[in-house]
């Protein structure tokens, strides 16, 4: 029998980039706030700089969720899907905020409109086939002051490139107008940073520094990043990476109205007869537990958030939570993103330190930001080379055609040049498709006997036509900073497991096309919020986590200005 | 040791981190140390495997190879841990690597001359053997992870490893010096778990 726990305001289930934000503005608004987190606090000591650790065996969780319900994966309906090994994200209090890149990007206003734009410059035809393309029911300009919100509520370290119109070449000079300049300059320049930012102003092409929600100098009474190379897929042994377990959560602590729930697993959200949701079932150390809420807000990953609603069955929704429509996992995006162009280079580069997110971006090939006529894609992707780049990576170096993989040739191959190569991460635009979904897998079941979400991936034209000129821009790219091997490998499958998944849960005004409104909640069940990427109608070219994070600030917002009507 | 290295000790930069709630320093206990190396493989398996990574990455004019650098106690430990699911399909990889070498050059792989060993495993690379390449791309990795991964872990002994590709080092405070590019910083034989664990 489940315990039946003290009603509370609102029940966030996941305190991770999305939940781990929302419950800031909740809290300040005096709500009642229990959330429901399947991990716990990680102490920062027990971050290492330590790549089997972290990057491989990807042991920074504190919780064995993740790794119990890894979604299966397959490309067209008639396979069987097949187990996934590693999972994508990780359970903590702040979630896969603690172990990201702290890439910290506003998607580009073309991202909210890419089908009315498109259809306006290029034509009706250019809008890929078997997509499921729609605008999003909010502009750049609606989410703008949210974006700022964030920015210097966890604090981001970058340059703008377009403060109310007015360009500066040294930011990012395609970005969406900002009302004011990052609280905190970029992370430091240095001889690789500066090296390709030259080799792309000799092609023409606008290079800047990338956006990172870490510490380039002391802030929110945090020190600053200490460079030691170990960010990506680790945590910050000194606080310096504004993840929301050292940002909006203990900010939220503070109010005395959050309590957190650690090691909860939450199973089933329950709605009543009229539909209503009225709380949260969860498991703890082996009981079960009912958290009683007068509103809901569904604030796992997106994989977790569409399992969970179509785990959800009731009277009211015999399909699933919030799926009378059957749009519930429709419209998913696994983001188109890879290094498919690597470069050997006769001088060592001395990237081994530094911050992931101690790069260098080129958007000139992303978005709509050049002319699509006759190239048969739209959208495109961001480049990106940074620093961080650990041993066991640089040691996995390909031949390049110079050596073979193995035995003293290669040994020598690598003493040489293991820390002479990169490769350029092309983030591509992402659209649904017809045959790209979630649901949930009818063999693999995780240990509380729930099936776990199951992938279907279908082959696409357009993303990989973006890909391969992204590749070959690349390529031009490496030449001019003095490579003297440049191989691209496109990769026309596109990607299995992503940690920015997103859709799913779409945002829109139609409920026969989309799950939640403009605002997050559901078009079905009206106190049941659902915060993360799963709300997206497509992916940027860029890291998704700023642009979740806004989204969540802004439908946080939405409830506490409207707290009556949605609470009822 | 350069400036930049004394500039912030680990002290330092973390009695730096603030508003880390009291919770996250109480919650969980510690990571446990490394077992004392619990291992699976018996010393036939064992010579097998050395037999196998001694070619992959030998010992030579650019140093120690993945014998020397302990390659083989890295997988033996991991089998017996973090790699435990796949230790019967290692095994039999193993077994049958061995077989091979029986069947195509007359001997077992550990008895075999370095050319003749080299024999087996190119025939196994370039899929000439019914399924092994699988096994060989999966002892190759693994080979990765022991000669480049912290020395805690067994593998990389005396951080020859990291020597090898020129990685300098945990650093926990990288100073601006530390990254240029006409200039790698010192070698520092650092483990991430303190000390030198180069054994």
């Amino acid at each position: 029998m489940a315990t039946n726990l003290k009603p509370v305001d609102v029940a966030v289930i996941g305190l991770g980039a999305a939940g781990g934000v929302a419950v800031l503005p909740l809290a300040r608004a005096g709500l009642k706030i229990a959330a429901l987190e399947a991990g716990a606090w990680i102490p920062p000591s027990e971050f290492k700089p330590d790549e089997l650790h972290n990057n491989i065996r990807r042991q920074v969780t504190s919780g064995k969720k993740v790794w119990n319900e890894i979604p299966t994966f397959r490309t067209n309906p008639n396979q069987p899907a097949r187990r996934n090994a590693v999972p994508p994200m990780m359970n903590a209090v702040g979630g896969t905020s603690i172990h990201y890149d702290g890439n910290s990007w506003r998607f580009s206003p073309w991202d909210f409109k890419a089908r009315s734009e498109a259809i306006k410059r290029y034509g009706p035809n250019s809008i890929p086939k078997g997509s499921t393309l729609e605008d999003w029911p909010l502009s750049y300009e609606e989410l703008e002051p949210y974006f700022d919100t964030v920015e210097y509520e966890i604090g981001v370290s970058g340059k703008a490139g377009n403060i109310q119109g007015k360009i500066d070449p040294r930011g990012n000079r395609f970005e969406g107008p900002r009302r004011r300049e990052y609280p905190m300059p970029p992370l430091r320049d240095t001889d690789f940073t500066d090296h390709m930012q030259a080799a792309a102003k000799k092609l023409g092409w606008n290079p800047h520094r990338g956006p990172a929600a870490i510490n380039s100098r002391p802030y929110g009474g945090r020190t600053s990043c200490a460079y030691h190379g170990y960010c990506d897929i680790g945590g910050c042994h000194i606080g310096a990476k504004n993840s929301t377990s050292v940002t909006t959560i203990p900010a939220a602590l503070k109010t005395k109205n959050l309590t957190i729930f650690e090691r909860a697993s939450v199973t089933r959200i329950l709605t009543d007869n009229n539909g209503k949701a009225t709380g949260v079932l969860y498991v703890r150390d082996g009981r079960e537990y009912i958290q009683p809420a007068k509103v809901v807000l569904l604030a796992s990953q997106t994989y977790e958030n569409v399992r969970l609603l179509l785990l959800s069955k009731s009277k009211a929704y015999p399909k699933g939570l919030s799926n009378n429509h059957g749009q519930v996992g429709k419209h998913y995006i696994g983001h188109w993103a890879g290094r498919e162009c690597i470069a050997l280079f006769p001088f060592d580069l001395n990237i081994w330190y530094g911050a992931f997110s101690q790069n260098v971006v080129i958007n000139d090939w992303a978005d709509d930001n050049f002319d699509h006529s006759g190239l048969g894609f739209i959208g495109g992707a961001s480049l990106t080379v940074n620093h961080e780049v650990h041993p066991i990576a640089a040691a996995s170096i390909p031949g390049f055609g110079r050596a073979p993989s193995w035995g003293s040739k290669w040994k020598a191959f690598v003493h040489e040049n293991a820390g002479r190569w990169i490769g350029a991460y092309a983030q591509c635009n992402t659209f649904p498709y017809e045959n790209t979904y979630l649901d949930l897998d009818p063999e693999v079941k995780d240990p509380l006997g729930n099936p776990v979400c199951r992938i279907t991936s279908g082959p696409k034209e357009n993303e990989p036509r973006a890909s391969a000129y992204a590749a070959a821009k690349a390529a031009e790219w490496f030449r001019s900073a003095g490579a003297i091997e440049v191989v691209t490998a496109p990769n026309p499958e596109g990607p299995v497991l992503s940690t920015h998944a997103v859709g799913g849960t779409r945002m829109g005004d139609n409920p026969e096309t989309s799950v939640v409104d403009k605002w997050g909640f559901s078009h079905e069940a009206p106190n049941l919020g659902v915060l993360s990427g799963s709300v997206m109608g497509t992916h940027g070219s860029r890291n998704p986590t700023e642009t979740i994070q806004a989204l969540a600030w802004r439908t946080a917002d939405h409830l506490v200005k409207n707290w009556k009507s949605i609470a009822g | 040791m350069k400036p930049s290295d004394k500039r912030v000790s680990r002290r330092t930069v973390i009695a730096s981190a603030t508003l880390i709630p009291i919770s996250a320093i109480q919650a969980a206990p510690q990571k446990a140390a490394p077992q004392a190396a619990a291992t699976v493989l018996t010393s036939e398996q064992r010579r097998i495997l050395e037999a196998f990574v001694d070619r992959l990455v030998p010992k030579d004019e650019n140093g120690p190879g993945a014998v020397e650098c302990g390659v083989a106690e890295y997988i033996d430990r991991s089998l017996a841990d973090f790699l435990a699911p796949e230790k019967g399909t290692f095994l039999d990889g193993l077994a049958a690597v061995d077989a091979f070498a029986r069947s195509s050059q007359g001997q077992p792989l550990a008895d075999l001359s370095p050319e003749k060993r080299d024999a087996v495993l190119t025939a196994i690379d370039n899929n000439q053997v019914p399924n092994l390449r699988g096994f060989f791309n999966r002892v190759r990795r693994l080979t990765l992870e022991g000669m480049f991964s912290d020395p805690y872990y067994g593998g990389n002994r005396n951080f020859a490893g990291w020597d090898l590709i020129r990685y300098p080092g945990v650093r926990l405070a990288v100073g601006p010096e530390d990254q240029r590019m006409k200039s790698l910083p010192a070698m520092n034989h650092r483990s991430a778990y303190g000390g030198e664990h180069g054994h």
